[in-house]
């Protein structure tokens, strides 16, 4: 990610100014995790006391944001802190595209609440090159393995994969399409990603 | 009440959940997909830190698996062969990312009739532990599944743990799962069977269907079929018909009621062939 996409100001952030304001009139469309088809269109009372400050601990950076309750992380880290790696694929937990790290583990920013991940270490995809540009092992063998197309699956691929190894599942190529499983490609990849996570776990040495 | 809460010990959850109407949240794999943006509206309580709702123990009364425990967790636990339906089921709760985040507790509590968990857990007899303001209580998991997202949870209610007495970890079990495709689906059919094989000869059977019916069922017609009879016999002893009464499947758009219907009876058969497998081997 470049670093002008990071500085980005939040689209969002206006809009939710203007949902908070609205919040004195009345009635306020419902956002947040269920989409913003939802948002238009339907109505419901809303507790203005439900804005948050929450500290979001993201690739080792500390980022105060102000959250409602409802907001998933997936959303915080996109339109709030302007890391937009993770992807919006479905946002109901089918497609593995904004799969991030949560304390080491791999999580779904889509069904993680973002105040459910205040105190925990978060890691996107644009927190695993080194300071100097170095690719982590596993984004190089995505590369080297052409494991993508159009490469909207990737981020979550490449977090996903991350932990595979970790977990020790990524000892066949059968056992990486099971526990693979939960990150679909739609330009179906596989086989590509197979053989980088392969080749990413014996240079990982787990 | 705040929008959003996470109690770090179970009377403080039990305190919280008196309060209004606020929704528990486990891993909040269920709640977010298959509800719409009204429920945040009420206030969250997070249980994912609650300690008491975490662990497996043996203990006098038997195995007991606290609610919170992820299906990641259910994975990698050494538990005896008699649980071994419960763990394959575990492995296959969506992908990865949903079994580290999903919990048992949060299956039940569900109570889809394509929960995973439940036929597991109904050959290993399982009782539900549930505390609220007015203690603690237990309820076999079968009664404890009234309907389609229906218990017998009242609303100030956690669910604590679930826990297998020892007669129920006898023999070895297996799972199998049938959906549309491998992987992150569904069920549209599920069975796990369990049997406790002495001298040769089947002591104990117990087989569950899920998915077939409003809620996933013990089958104790076909149970009885099985005592006596050698491990290898035990697959072509099954009868469809007998199946398909016990069962009255739904129609839905996953499947028809009559290709359900043949797909328990064929899935029993094949989890009961691969458990003979195992005595043979
Ligand atoms: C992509 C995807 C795939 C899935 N695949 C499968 C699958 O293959 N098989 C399957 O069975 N399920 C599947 N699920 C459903 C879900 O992941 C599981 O049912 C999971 O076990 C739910 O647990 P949870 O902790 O996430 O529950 P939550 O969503 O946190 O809670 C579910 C319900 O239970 C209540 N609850 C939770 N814990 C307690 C408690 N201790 N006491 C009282 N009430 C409680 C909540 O209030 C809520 O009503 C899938 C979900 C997704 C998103
Ligand atoms: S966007 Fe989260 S799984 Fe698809
Ligand atoms: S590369 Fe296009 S979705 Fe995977």
């Amino acid at each position: 990610m470049s670093d002008s996409e990071r500085k980005t100001e939040p689209v969002s952030k206006r809009r939710r100014n203007f949902l908070i304001g609205s919040a004195m009139t009345g009635v306020v469309p419902v956002i947040g995790w269920a989409g913003q088809a939802q948002a238009t269109t339907q109505a419901a009372p809303v507790d203005a006391r439900a804005a948050l400050n929450v500290a979001l601990r993201v690739n080792g950076r500390l980022h105060q944001v102000q959250v409602d309750a409802r907001m998933t992380l997936l959303d915080a880290l996109r339109e709030e802190i302007g890391l937009t790696g993770a992807k919006k694929g479905c946002d109901h937990g089918q497609c593995g595209a904004c799969t991030v790290l949560v304390d080491g583990r791999r999580e779904l920013a889509c069904l993680t609440l973002a105040v459910a991940a205040q105190g925990r270490e978060v890691v996107t995809i644009e927190g695993l090159a080194a300071p100097d540009g170095t690719l982590h092992p596993m984004q190089e063998a995505f590369v080297a393995q052409d494991a993508f197309q159009c490469g909207y699956c990737t981020p979550g691929q490449i977090l996903s994969a991350i932990s595979c190894v970790h977990e020790g599942h990524a000892t066949s190529p059968d056992q990486v399409r099971e526990y693979m499983s939960g990150n679909l490609c739609r330009c179906a990849a596989y086989p590509n990603i197979v053989a980088a996570v392969l080749q990413a776990s014996q240079q990982m040495g787990d | 009440m705040t929008p959003y809460s996470r109690p770090a010990s179970l009377p403080e959850t039990l305190f919280l959940l008196a309060q209004g109407q606020p929704l528990l949240l486990a891993g909040g794999t269920d709640v977010y997909p298959a509800t719409q943006a009204q429920w945040l509206t009420r206030p969250v309580i997070d249980i994912s830190a609650v300690p008491e709702l975490h662990g497996i123990t043996r203990g006098p009364d038997g195995l007991r698996i606290g609610a919170g425990t992820t299906w990641a967790a259910i994975a990698a636990a050494a538990l005896p062969p008699a649980c071994n339906a419960l763990q394959q089921a575990a492995q296959e709760v969506g992908g990865r990312q949903i079994q580290n985040a999903g919990t048992i507790g949060g299956n039940l509590c569900n109570a889809s009739p394509a929960a995973d968990g439940v036929p597991p857990l109904l050959v290993l007899d399982a009782v539900i532990e549930l505390a609220s303001p007015r203690g603690l209580r237990r309820v076999a998991l079968a009664d404890f599944l009234t309907g389609p997202r229906q218990t017998l949870r009242a609303a100030d209610e956690v669910m604590v743990a679930v826990i297998v007495p020892d007669a129920a970890l006898s023999g070895a079990s297996h799972f199998v799962k049938l959906g549309a495709r491998a992987y992150l689906v569904i069920s549209i059919a599920m069975v796990a069977v369990r049997l406790l094989v002495v001298a040769g000869r089947v002591q104990q059977a117990a087989l569950a269907v899920g998915a077939c019916s409003a809620v996933a069922r013990r089958l104790p017609g076909a149970e009885q079929a099985l005592l006596g009879l050698a491990p290898q016999e035990t697959a072509a002893a099954i009868d469809a018909a007998q199946v398909a009464a016990a069962l009255a499947p739904l129609d839905d758009l996953r499947a028809t009621a009559v290709y359900r219907a043949e797909a328990a009876a064929e899935l029993l058969r094949r989890a009961l062939a691969t458990l003979a497998q195992d005595h043979a081997g």
